[in-house]
């Protein structure tokens, strides 16, 4: 009769337990969860004299639950000498019942009964409602471990899925960046948000000379000594265009405080790193993309002056044949020839070669020309006109830079001729009965030296058959790829077996001589010539 | 070791306004906590991150710590000011399930 009365007594009550269980389970926190179910004891036990105490590990002390009543520390010593998941009762003590329940972290939850309001002691009813509230705080305690541990798990998936996001991101934007700071800045604030750093640095040294040229930090106002002194640190570093990039990243952050970096972390690092090394190559190969494409540019502007510089048509000059080429060997080259009609049956042969090619020496050749149009009008003796030019180039000329120079002027009429060679190669003359005769009377090449020696000229007549050859070294040196060089001797012999083709046909065909010799090789100078022949 | 972050704060009645400047790590995410904790009637947060252009994951577990006790109280915290990267970080770990985004403090006010 009895135990009919109790069971209808716990079936009146199943649906508070379940209520009880529904509560405890909408907690949030331990403490949250612990505070529901002391409320639950109480109602049950009708009692408020109910102490909750934890211990983590089997091993470790128990912890006051912090709540009302009389309870001290030092009364968790009851507990410890319950078995797990027992319940002790008392009669005439301070409590009436002790409990020690394993909980499904591994952790232990202690309860102590206080006397209850009306007196009584513990009897069957509220025995068998204990362990059934244990059974419910156990299962709502291990649901709220298990969510606790879900959105832990959900949490970590998440931050993975960001890593990799960020990871992406980062080598996207590193990309974009052509100031150097920010491109750091940038890299250090990614690479916290990637590893949870709690700092990091990047520092640049040049490679040889060692001493830091720059270090910057995140935050920024974080010393480097205190990073590179951190206790738990990694690094990453990269050579790239004779420096040292280093990155250094300091205390990993958790909760709990700073602990070591992982193995993944380190991944992360040399990521970045790498992300960065890339970024910079790339910024310095379109640099140099550009820079190269500007002086392209340059080029073909300074190619596009000098054509206009040298002479598309030679002048006719009655009673001669004259003909004359320039192959440049670069896109703009050093060399230059003329011929002016100086007025009255008179004419003025030029033949130049600036040392160096490119810019400058297209440059030099520009003023010699202009200065060659002033002068001439003048009709200024040659060693004179030559002094003039050696002046004017040793002002406007860099001292590694100068001018070979020949001008010839001639007299159509009579033949008679002037020639001031300035550190050119020899004019050659054929006479008619096949004698060479090589002039180089002058001085030195125009710009070299500014001391006042004058340049000498050399007269003689160009008779009928006569024929004047000049050139630059670009045909006695051009070398083939066995690095053997055409040769003055060569050039000489070529200029006598062929002297009796029109102009015209020889010089087209000692160049067809000088590119048959040099084959496949890349012509290395620029090639000029000029001959002038007496009918 | 100093990680550069402050923060100022303002009631509005139950509306906290919070500004950050810096780092939100650890110690960023720990001071908004306690920014936050101060104030036990407000029942709503809004977070200024526009001088806030990096946040970590510790950062951010503070900051859902703040979500789930304003959501206890039907509360609700919301980010304004986001750097987009900011912004992508938190759309990732799932923060706007529970927390609400604007452009300024003033329409996160109305």
């Amino acid at each position: 009769m009895e135990q009919n009365h109790l069971v209808e007594k716990l079936s009146l009550q199943s649906e508070s337990f379940q209520e009880g269980f529904e509560l405890l389970t909408k907690s949030n926190s331990f403490e949250e969860l612990t505070k529901n179910f002391r409320h639950i004891l109480r109602g049950n036990f009708i009692t408020t004299n109910i102490h909750l105490f934890h211990k983590p590990t089997k091993d470790s002390a128990w912890n006051r639950i912090k709540s009302d009543g009389n309870a001290s520390d030092s009364d968790s010593v009851i507990l410890d000498k319950n078995h797990s998941l027992t319940v002790r009762y008392f009669e005439g003590e301070k409590y009436n019942a002790s409990v020690v329940l394993p909980l499904s972290d591994n952790s232990y939850l202690g309860i102590l009964f206080g006397g209850k309001l009306d007196k009584s002691s513990f009897n069957d009813f509220d025995k068998i409602t204990l362990q059934i509230l244990l059974q419910v705080f156990s299962s709502a305690h291990k649901s709220f471990i298990d969510q606790k541990n879900e959105k832990k798990l959900i949490f970590e998936l998440n931050e993975k899925i960001l890593q990799l996001n960020n990871l992406i991101d980062t080598g996207i934007e590193l990309s974009r960046y052509e100031n150097q700071n920010i491109l750091f800045e940038l890299a250090l604030g990614r690479i916290v948000m990637l590893t949870n750093a709690s700092s990091a640095l990047i520092t640049i040294s040049d490679i040889n000379s060692g001493p830091t040229e720059k270090q910057i930090t995140f935050p920024q106002n974080i010393s480097p000594e205190n990073i590179l002194s951190s206790l738990y640190k990694i690094e990453s570093s990269f050579e790239f265009n004779y420096k040292n990039y280093r990155f250094v990243l300091s205390e990993k952050e958790t909760r709990k405080g700073a602990t070591s970096f992982n193995d993944l972390d380190e991944m992360l690092l040399q990521a970045v790193s790498r992300q960065v090394n890339a970024s910079l190559e790339n910024e310095y190969l379109l640099s140099q993309s550009l820079q190269k494409e500007r002086i392209e540019k340059e080029l073909a502007l300074a190619a596009s002056i000098q054509q206009k510089i040298i002479p598309i048509v030679l002048p006719k000059i009655s009673g001669y044949e004259l003909a004359g080429i320039n192959i440049p060997s670069r896109e703009v080259g050093g060399d230059y020839y003329d011929c002016f009609d100086l007025g009255k049956g008179k004419f003025a042969l030029i033949m130049a070669d600036v040392a160096g090619k490119g810019i400058s020496a297209a440059l030099l050749v520009s003023t010699l020309n202009a200065a060659l149009n002033s002068y001439l009008e003048f009709n200024l003796p040659l060693s004179e006109l030559t002094d003039k030019l050696n002046k004017l180039i040793y002002k406007a000329s860099p001292p590694d830079k100068y001018i070979t120079f020949l001008i010839a002027v001639l007299n159509s009429e009579s033949g008679e001729t002037e020639i001031v060679n300035a550190g050119h190669n020899p004019a050659l003359l054929l006479r008619k009965d096949g004698t060479i005769e090589q002039i180089d009377a002058g001085g030195i090449g125009l710009g070299m030296l500014d001391l006042g020696i004058p340049y000498s000229a050399q007269s003689l007549s160009i008779n009928s058959g006569d024929k004047l050859f000049l050139y630059t070294d670009g045909i006695p040196e051009a070398m083939n790829s066995a690095e053997e060089e055409y040769s003055e001797t060569r050039m000489i012999d070529f200029f006598k077996d062929n002297s009796e083709q029109p102009v015209n046909e020889f010089i087209r065909l000692i160049v067809n001589d000088v590119k048959s010799f040099t084959k496949e090789a890349e012509q290395s100078d620029d090639i000029t010539s000029m001959i002038l022949k007496r009918d | 070791m100093s990680t550069e972050f402050n923060l100022i704060s303002e009631l509005h009645d139950k509306t906290l306004v919070i500004k950050t400047e810096g780092y939100i790590n650890n110690a960023g995410g720990e001071k908004i906590v306690r920014e936050f904790e101060k104030h036990s009637d407000v029942n709503k947060l809004i977070l200024n991150l526009e001088n806030s252009k990096v946040v970590n994951s510790i950062g951010i577990s503070h900051l859902i710590e703040v979500i789930e006790k304003l959501n206890q109280t039907n509360g609700k915290l919301v980010f304004t000011n986001l750097d987009p990267t900011i912004e992508k970080t938190f759309s990732i770990m799932g923060l706007f399930q529970f927390a609400d985004k604007a452009d300024t403090v003033e329409s996160a006010l109305k």
